[in-house]
Formats: C-alpha cells, sequence, structure tokens
C-alpha cells in the first residue's frame, strides 16, 4: 500500500493526500531541517547534524511529514525513512554508473517494506527499465535528481517530464530537490514534481538574493515589501524568501482546488522564456497525455490570454469530441454561422437575441431544419446545442476582432470537419463580419460544394441591415424549398442528445433521448428529465452536463466510453478502491460521470477521481466516488 | 576487481591529453616551515625530488581520479643531481633545533621504478647523518613496502625515526574503487602498515576530505569511520587533506562543469574537534592546500582567513582549545543547508540557472 493517494487531477498536477487519513501533502514544500515552525511545510528532513561520532551506526535519515498530531496514530506512515543512495549522481555518464545503479536498485528491492519509501532516481536512469520492478514495490515518493540541468532545454526537459510521469502511477509523488525558483512551481507541479524544498532560500538570502513570486532581484535592487520580515529591523531576509516559497505553493494548491492551474501555469511561464517554450512543447507533442489527464467536466472559468491558450487540454479535448462525437441532425437544411459573444452561454447575450429574433422571422415554424453554429477562437467552432456545457459555456477571450494564423487554421479545419458531416444540399448562411471570419469562410469555400450567402457582409451582424438580410435569406430558402414538408426534431431533443454524445460517446443520446421528452424544473435548479414519464436522468446547471440514474444507464452501456469493470456484484462503501477495479476505460477523464460494471450489468453510477488510464495503474487507493447504486429488487 | 574499469578508461582519456605537456627535466625544490613532531613543536624540511613520478599515474589504469602532481614531474630525472643538492641543503639548513625531514617524490619513495634502491640509500645515509633530526617522512603506495625495502632501510637509520606516509585516502573500498580509484583496498593498506609498524616505524595514513561523487555530509562520515579504522591498528598520526582541485584531472572536469564544490572550512573544523574529542592520543595534521580559494577548501570568504589561522594552530599546538573557540559567521547556516541538501542530491545544487540571468 503507497502512502499517498491522488485527490483532483489536472494534467500531471494533482493533489496527494496521505493515504489513510486523507490529509492533503502535496504540492507542497519540504524543509530540510527541522525549523523552529514547521507550519507551511509538508515535510522535514531529519538528519544529526553535523556527523559526529555517536550517530556512526546511523545510516539513515528520515524525512518526517508534517501530519496533525490528531491524525498520527491514524496515518500510514509518519515518516519516511532515507536508507540508501545511488553513489554516483546524475551527471555521470551511464557506463561509469551501471553496475552501480544496478547495485542500488538491487538493494533498494531487498530492502525492508518500511524502507522502501524513498526511492532516488537519477536523471541519467529515467528510461532504464529497472524502474518497473520498483515499481511494483510500495514506493511512495521518488527523488529526482539532476533536473535542474535541463532547465535551459525545454525540449529534453519536456521530454524526461512526460517520459518519468507516464511511467509512473499517480500515487507516487516525485520530489526533486535543489534550487528551484518559485515562480517556475506551478509549471512543474503541473508536469507531475510534487515536492520542492527550501534550500533556495538558505541559498539566496546569503548570498544577497531577494525572492519575489515573479522572479529573483538582488537586495540593493529589489521591490519593496512590506511583510513582518521585511519591516523587521534588520530584515529578516530568510525569513521573507521562505514564505515566498509557501504563499506560491499555497497559491498552487489553490489553484488546483478550484481547477484554475492551467491559467495559473499560463500565467507564470511568462517570467521565463524557457518555461514558456516548453509549455508549448508539451502541447504540441505531448497532448494526449495532458488531455487524457484533465476534466472536461468542470465548473471554473477558463480565461484564454495567451497564445497557448489555443492548445489548453480542455479546449483541444472539446475541439476533438465535437470533431469525433457531434452527429448533426440529418433533416438540417440549413446551416447559420454565427460570431461569438462575450456573455456565456450566447444565447443569454443581447446579440444572440436579436440573431433569434431575426431567425424566428425567417424560419417560421420550420425551426427543425435549422442548425446553428458559433465560430470562435480558440473553442472553433460550438453547435448550438453544446454551447451550455464546459468549456463553452465558461471560457472567456480578450477580443479585438483580430485572428492570428494559428487560430484560423485551427478553426476552418474543425469547421470544415462539421460542414462535411451535413449533405451538401444544405446551404449555409454566414452571419459573421470582419476579416478573421471572412478569412476563415474563404478557406473553407473553394472545400466545400455547398451554397454560402453572406449576410453581414456590410455591416455588423447586430445592425438592422443585417438582421434583416439574415431574415429574407432565410424566408427566401424556406419558400422556395420543398424542405416545407420535413418535421425535424425539436430543439432539446438535439440538445440532449448533443450533450449525452459529447459526455458519454457517440450514440448514447439516440438511445437514450428519443420518444417523449419531458423537462422539468427552472434554472438554477438541476432539472429532471422524463422520458415516457418516466424519470431517466438529470441536467446540471453547474456544468450543464447529465446525470444518469443507474437503473436507465444500463441502457448505454454497450454504447458507453466511460465504464469501470468492477469485480464484484455489489459495491460497498461509497468509494471504488483500485484493487476492485479489473479494467477502465483510457478515454475516462477525472471528474467524468462513469458507469460502474459487472457483467456487463451497471451497479452503480459514479465520479471518476483519476483518469482511466491511472485507474489502471494504481495499486491502492480511491478511483471514483460512488453516486448512486443500483437496486436491484429481488 | 579493485579498480571500476569505466571510471578507469574516463581517467586514463584525460591522462592522455596532459601528460604529453609535462617538462623534462626539473630541480629539487626545497622549503622550511613550522611542523608538530611527536615530542613538540619544531620545523620541517620538505624536499620535492624531481623523479619521474608516480607509477600509478603512469599506469594504463590512469591513476587517481584526483591527483595531478604527475604533471610536476619531470620525464626524467638526475639521480646523481639529487642526491647532492640534497646533500648541500641539509648542510646548509640544519642547525640547533628539532627537524623532521620530509622527501617526497609526488610518487612513491620506496618505489625502485622511481627511485632506484642505492639512490634511496645513499639519501637516507645523509639523512642519517644529523642528530637533530627527529622524524624523517617518506611516501609511498602500500606495494612498494616490502620486507626487503624495510631491511634496507633499517641497515641505513634507526627505525623509530622513520615515518612512512601512506596516501590511504579513505577506508571504504568503495570510496577506493569507485570516486578515487586507487588501485588498492583497505586490507592492502592494512598489511602494509601493521609490516611498517613490526618494523619498528610509523605510519601515517593521509586521509582524503571530500573525494569526488561522495557528499560532503557522507565525506565527514567516512573521514570518522576511517579514523577509528586506522586507530585500531596502533597508528598515532593521521593527515586529514581536504580536497584542492588539480587541473588536468577528472575532478577537476566534473568541478568545471559546476558539479562539484570544494570543501568548507567548516566541516574541516568539525572533523578536527570530532577527532580529538574521541581521541585525544592521536596526533592529526591538517595542512590546507589553496585555503580560501576556490579550487581548496573554503568558505563564504569573509571568514576563511579566520578558520584556516585557527586550524593551523590546531594541528601546530594539538590544543582543543584552539578550535572551542567562539567564532560565528553566518555562511554557518548556508553550509548546513548545504550539507543536507547535498547529501539528498548530490549532483545540482551549484545549478541556479534564475540567479544566473
Amino acid at each position: 500500500m503507497r502512502s499517498f493517494q491522488p485527490f483532483s487531477q489536472q494534467g500531471f498536477a494533482r493533489i496527494l493526500a496521505e493515504t489513510r487519513t486523507h490529509f492533503p501533502l502535496s504540492p507542497g514544500l519540504i524543509s530540510i531541517e527541522q525549523l523552529k515552525s514547521i507550519d507551511g511545510y509538508s515535510a522535514f528532513f531529519n538528519f544529526p547534524f553535523p556527523p559526529t561520532y555517536s550517530d556512526m551506526e546511523i545510516n539513515e535519515y528520515s524525512l518526517e511529514w508534517n501530519l496533525p498530531e490528531k491524525k498520527k496514530d491514524k496515518a500510514l506512515f509518519t515518516s519516511f525513512t532515507l536508507s540508501s543512495q545511488p553513489f554516483y549522481p546524475s551527471y555521470i555518464s551511464c557506463n561509469i554508473s551501471s553496475d552501480d545503479f544496478t547495485n542500488y536498485v538491487e538493494t533498494f528491492i531487498s530492502l525492508p517494506e518500511q524502507h522502501k519509501q524513498i526511492f532516488t532516481l537519477p536523471l541519467s536512469w529515467i528510461d532504464s527499465p529497472f524502474i518497473d520492478e520498483v515499481i511494483k514495490k510500495d514506493v511512495s515518493l521518488i527523488v529526482l535528481t539532476g533536473l535542474p540541468s535541463l532547465f535551459n532545454n525545454q525540449r529534453k526537459l519536456t521530454e524526461a517530464l512526460v517520459s518519468i510521469r507516464t511511467k509512473l502511477p499517480p500515487d507516487i509523488a516525485l520530489y526533486l530537490p535543489g534550487h528551484i525558483s518559485p515562480e517556475i512551481y506551478s509549471f512543474l507541479v503541473y508536469t507531475g514534481i510534487d515536492f520542492f524544498d527550501n534550500s533556495i532560500a538558505y541559498f539566496t538570502s546569503k548570498k544577497g538574493y531577494f525572492l519575489t513570486s515573479k522572479g529573483t532581484f538582488s537586495l540593493q535592487n529589489h521591490p519593496s515589501c512590506y511583510c513582518k520580515d521585511c519591516m523587521s529591523s534588520p530584515p529578516n531576509i530568510f525569513g521573507h524568501n521562505e514564505m515566498i516559497l509557501k504563499n506560491n505553493l499555497a497559491e498552487i494548491r489553490f489553484a488546483l482546488n478550484s481547477g484554475t492551474l492551467r491559467s495559473l501555469v499560463e500565467q507564470d511561464i511568462h517570467n521565463s522564456v524557457t518555461f514558456a517554450a516548453a509549455l508549448r512543447q508539451i502541447d504540441r507533442n505531448y497532448s494526449s497525455a495532458f488531455r487524457l489527464r484533465t476534466p472536461v467536466l468542470s465548473s471554473s472559468p477558463i480565461k484564454c490570454i495567451g497564445e497557448e491558450s489555443l492548445f489548453r487540454p480542455e479546449i483541444t479535448e472539446f475541439r476533438e469530441r465535437v470533431k469525433n462525437r457531434f452527429v448533426p441532425d440529418s433533416n438540417s437544411k440549413i446551416i447559420v454561422l454565427l460570431p461569438c459573444s462575450a456573455r456565456k452561454p450566447y444565447s443569454f447575450s443581447r446579440s444572440h437575441m436579436f440573431f433569434r429574433k431575426a431567425v424566428k422571422e425567417g424560419i417560421g415554424k420550420f425551426r427543425s431544419i435549422l442548425s446553428e453554429l458559433i465560430i470562435t477562437s480558440p473553442l472553433a467552432v460550438v453547435p448550438r446545442e453544446l454551447e451550455s456545457i464546459y468549456p463553452a459555456k465558461s471560457y472567456d477571450i480578450p477580443v479585438a476582432g483580430l485572428w492570428n494564423n494559428e487560430e484560423i487554421e485551427v478553426t476552418s479545419s474543425l469547421l470544415l470537419e462539421i460542414l462535411s458531416k451535413y449533405s451538401s444540399d444544405t446551404t449555409i448562411i454566414n452571419h459573421t463580419y470582419g476579416e478573421g471570419y471572412s478569412n476563415i469562410i474563404e478557406t473553407i469555400r473553394t472545400e466545400i460544394p455547398n451554397r454560402i450567402l453572406s449576410t453581414s457582409q456590410e455591416s455588423s451582424p447586430t445592425s438592422n441591415e443585417s438582421l434583416s438580410n439574415l431574415t429574407l435569406a432565410l424566408k427566401e430558402i424556406v419558400s422556395d424549398s420543398q424542405n416545407v414538408q420535413i418535421q425535424g426534431r425539436p430543439t432539446i431533443m438535439k440538445h440532449l442528445q448533443a450533450v449525452a454524445d459529447y459526455q458519454f460517446g457517440r450514440g448514447v443520446g439516440k438511445k437514450l433521448f428519443s420518444g417523449i421528452i419531458k423537462i422539468k424544473g427552472k434554472y438554477p435548479r438541476d432539472r429532471q428529465i422524463f422520458r415516457e414519464k418516466e424519470h431517466i436522468a438529470n441536467l446540471r446547471s453547474t456544468d450543464g452536463f447529465l446525470t444518469i440514474l443507474p437503473q436507465h444507464a444500463q441502457e448505454i452501456v454497450s454504447l458507453s466510453y466511460n465504464n469501470l469493470e468492477f469485480g464484484d456484484e455489489r459495491v460497498s462503501g461509497s468509494n471504488i478502491y483500485a484493487p476492485g477495479c479489473l479494467n477502465a476505460d483510457k478515454r475516462i477523464h477525472p471528474n467524468d460521470d462513469i458507469l460502474v460494471v459487472f457483467n456487463n450489468q451497471v451497479i452503480a453510477t459514479g465520479t471518476a477521481v483519476v483518469s482511466g488510464e491511472d485507474m489502471n495503474n494504481m495499486t491502492s487507493g480511491i478511483l471514483a466516488r460512488v453516486k448512486k447504486k443500483h437496486k436491484v429488487k429481488k | 576487481m579493485k579498480i571500476n574499469k569505466s571510471l578507469a578508461e574516463e581517467i586514463l582519456k584525460i591522462r592522455e591529453s596532459t601528460l604529453p605537456t609535462r617538462k623534462h627535466s626539473r630541480k629539487v625544490t626545497h622549503w622550511k616551515e613550522n611542523h608538530r613532531l611527536r615530542s613538540g613543536e619544531g620545523e620541517a624540511l620538505v624536499f620535492i625530488l624531481p623523479t619521474k613520478g608516480c607509477s600509478w599515474a603512469l599506469a594504463k589504469s590512469g591513476g587517481c581520479s584526483i591527483c595531478g602532481y604527475i604533471y610536476d614531474n619531470p620525464q626524467e630525472s638526475n639521480f646523481d643531481m639529487i642526491v647532492s643538492s640534497i646533500k648541500n641543503t641539509l648542510r646548509r639548513t640544519i642547525e640547533e633545533g628539532k627537524f623532521s625531514i620530509k622527501v617526497f617524490t609526488s610518487g612513491s619513495f620506496l618505489d625502485e621504478r622511481e627511485l632506484p634502491l642505492e639512490i634511496q640509500t645513499s639519501i637516507i645515509q645523509e639523512i642519517a647523518k644529523y642528530d637533530q633530526i627527529e622524524e624523517v617522512v617518506l611516501e609511498s603506495r602500500p606495494e612498494y613496502i616490502t620486507d626487503k625495502i624495510l631491511q634496507n632501510l633499517a641497515k641505513n637509520i634507526e627505525m623509530s625515526k622513520i615515518e612512512i606516509a601512506i596516501g590511504l585516502e579513505s577506508a571504504n573500498n568503495r570510496i577506493l574503487k569507485n570516486s578515487i580509484n586507487k588501485g588498492f583496498f583497505w586490507e592492502d593498506f592494512e598489511k602494509s602498515a601493521i609490516r611498517v609498524l613490526s618494523s619498528g616505524a610509523k605510519v601515517k595514513p593521509y586521509l582524503l576530505f571530500k573525494p569526488p561523487f561522495v557528499s560532503e555530509y557522507d565525506s565527514i562520515k567516512d573521514v570518522l569511520q576511517s579514523v577509528s579504522k586506522v586507530v585500531s591498528l596502533g597508528i598515532d598520526t593521521v593527515s586529514i587533506n581536504a580536497m584542492s582541485i588539480h587541473r588536468g584531472t577528472l575532478l577537476s572536469e566534473v568541478f568545471e562543469e559546476k558539479l562539484y564544490r570544494s570543501p568548507w572550512l567548516w566541516s574541516l573544523h568539525v572533523i578536527c574537534k570530532e577527532i580529538k574529542q574521541k581521541y585525544p592520543e592521536i596526533r592529526i595534521i591538517c595542512d590546507i592546500v589553496a585555503g580560501g580559494k576556490e579550487r581548496g577548501a573554503h568558505n563564504c570568504g569573509t571568514c576563511d582567513s579566520e578558520i584556516i589561522r585557527k586550524i593551523q594552530k590546531f594541528t601546530l599546538t594539538q590544543n582543543i582549545d584552539e578550535l572551542e573557540e567562539e567564532m560565528l559567521c553566518n555562511c554557518k547556516e548556508e553550509w548546513k543547508s548545504f550539507l543536507v541538501l547535498e547529501k539528498i542530491n548530490i549532483s545540482d545544487y551549484l545549478h541556479v540557472p534564475y540567479l544566473e540571468k
């Protein structure tokens, strides 16, 4: 059993809690000595200092965890021993140290259980097959040495970080010892580092450096600070620097709890060119590893400010799912392309109210043959049906009417994918205005056979002129075609089906929502969905997603991407633990609504704590929380 | 196996590129210094003989990872010049008082390939002429200390005056093999030391503080452990040598990559104090080479000279009170954090990318 278990995952960042007491310890700071006050630290090293003859026999140094007194009796371990280490440091070439490292791994594996908590891994051995042996043991903390030497090489840095973290299950913590500047903590946490130490505070304070969360300054010239340590005379620089480290980690923990870590990372990397480049490397080359571990179901706001935001995992995931899971209604004959609005969901905005009015006037009772697609950066294309789910309902972007080439490329390629799902006789009405939008339309015009009308070429889409153009164009299409006979699905049906497909997998919506569907309840309450007068699901108002009742989840079990195979016919307790999981679908994201399945029977519904990939790798700890069990009448 | 093959190869590469730069000939160097003899304070006369150098350093296994003395040795040596030069210097220098003579070759005095047996004999004979000379210090690797060599010495000089200094460096075979490439183990030293002691001569082991790849914290422990092992053989003197970085060595390359920090003077201070407290009878010699410099033992720069002076005085008087005095520089805090951090992570504690911009 490992000492940690992950709660709340965002990319490789996790909150790790002590396994028995659930007391959160990571991301955290380790003190290299036992300070008078260890508030704000997760642990401290307990070394005899300086070494003397009297402690000559002691070959172990311990790492004491800062758990509250009350919890100490219940905890699995309150301290770890650092019993041995490889002899050669990470900078030594592999052929010199190969015997030594083999030796170390062998010694480590032969140690008694309570001494096997900390494993030291030099950077040069990251790809070694020995590590798999070590992971099989109950090691809880890996000390990663040698990484800072890559801090000027973003390609190797990201490669190393991703390769180590994909190899490790999420319940093994990584400790990066050394002088790590606090401004890059958030990036490193995001890529999977859990612990840092306060050694930089000792080092900088003596050398005359002043830390701030934005960078390091010399003591002669630094921004003024009015903290208690700086105002005392003489100023206590160590105290100040130490506080900056603690505060930075506290900020990261807060962001992890509120689901906004990625935004914090995007802010922080702007302090360093290397790390800004490193984040782009990650988004470009290792996107899927991060996407799988990023919640899709969330309600935290997304601020898309920098260029990096175009490739945020939740946004890339949205585009992928729209591309792969969104199925337009086969009866659609008209597509209206609309600009986005600042207010979310779009329908609540003033501009979209105008559009709605103009559309209603034009299309009359044939609403169901109309599809609306909202063109926006960085989500690219949001079908009207998906406007009220995360992230479409909670992103924000600074609008200056300028689109860069990358945005245009991403948006037009997704738009093409979606338009090709419609039949080729569908008419496209482009009701957008501005250079960026017209670039996108020009790009797709040559690629598709559909007729494209523009109704807002001359002036802003909310102007009277454009709105009446829209109404006229719609009227014309409706009156001169044979479409008039066709009856499509009602809007609410389209909406529910699209959300279900997005959330559980393609085809789920059609299976679940057919026949007579009624919705009860009003915003801001969760709405109840009735099919043939039977309550089958709820539509949550927090994030716009569905909660399916377990007895009806059985209908979609063969289609769902969110299944966890359980090893027993009954779930006892309110959590699913790692030993009970036979296999989890790799497409499960943390926070997802999952179906707990035994022998193809849904026995419960739950909420995932970690991603499906990680569920399969974990050997202990909570994988998911049970929401509702399926009670079978005997 | 007493050698780590891959380490030896690495050292040999560096050695081969630097060795050709050696000079062809050199003179005998000598100087006088204050010294702690067994009988009390006195003076020492040090000779450095220009032999062709340490056979181990010239061997195919590359020699020690830390030693660059070989680059000061000439490629050829003139033995007649050496003997006559010693003779003249002794005549001019030895006056009233107590003297210790140290004859160093930057290799092994007792190695016949370095100094033929008859040259060794004539040098010893010259020294034996002076009664003021109470101690004669000769350096050698343990493998050259044979019964034949010892008997030859005994013929020419009173054995109780002879002190054979052996560069043991550490009593830990793992360190000898994997970080120093010393080529012998503790057991070899033990055998030779017993042989020397039973012949009536003394042994002075050199212990190296902070070899490469060993953290400073562990190295303090290693020195203490080595001292207790050495003392158990009946040896009464130890020389603690803090690492100084020689050019043309593996260590120097590591240092230039900013992956090694030369030892702290605070650590030396702690070591001397700890040994003296545990073994008050033992003579501790701690001469600091390049003290206060970046390539030698140093602290923060402000307290270096004060602490070096104190350790020097302690070596001379062997009085532990010299170390007891209150001296607190605030770099002691940094030293403490350095030791712990380096112990956890003996690699990139010196890399601080964000302070360098």
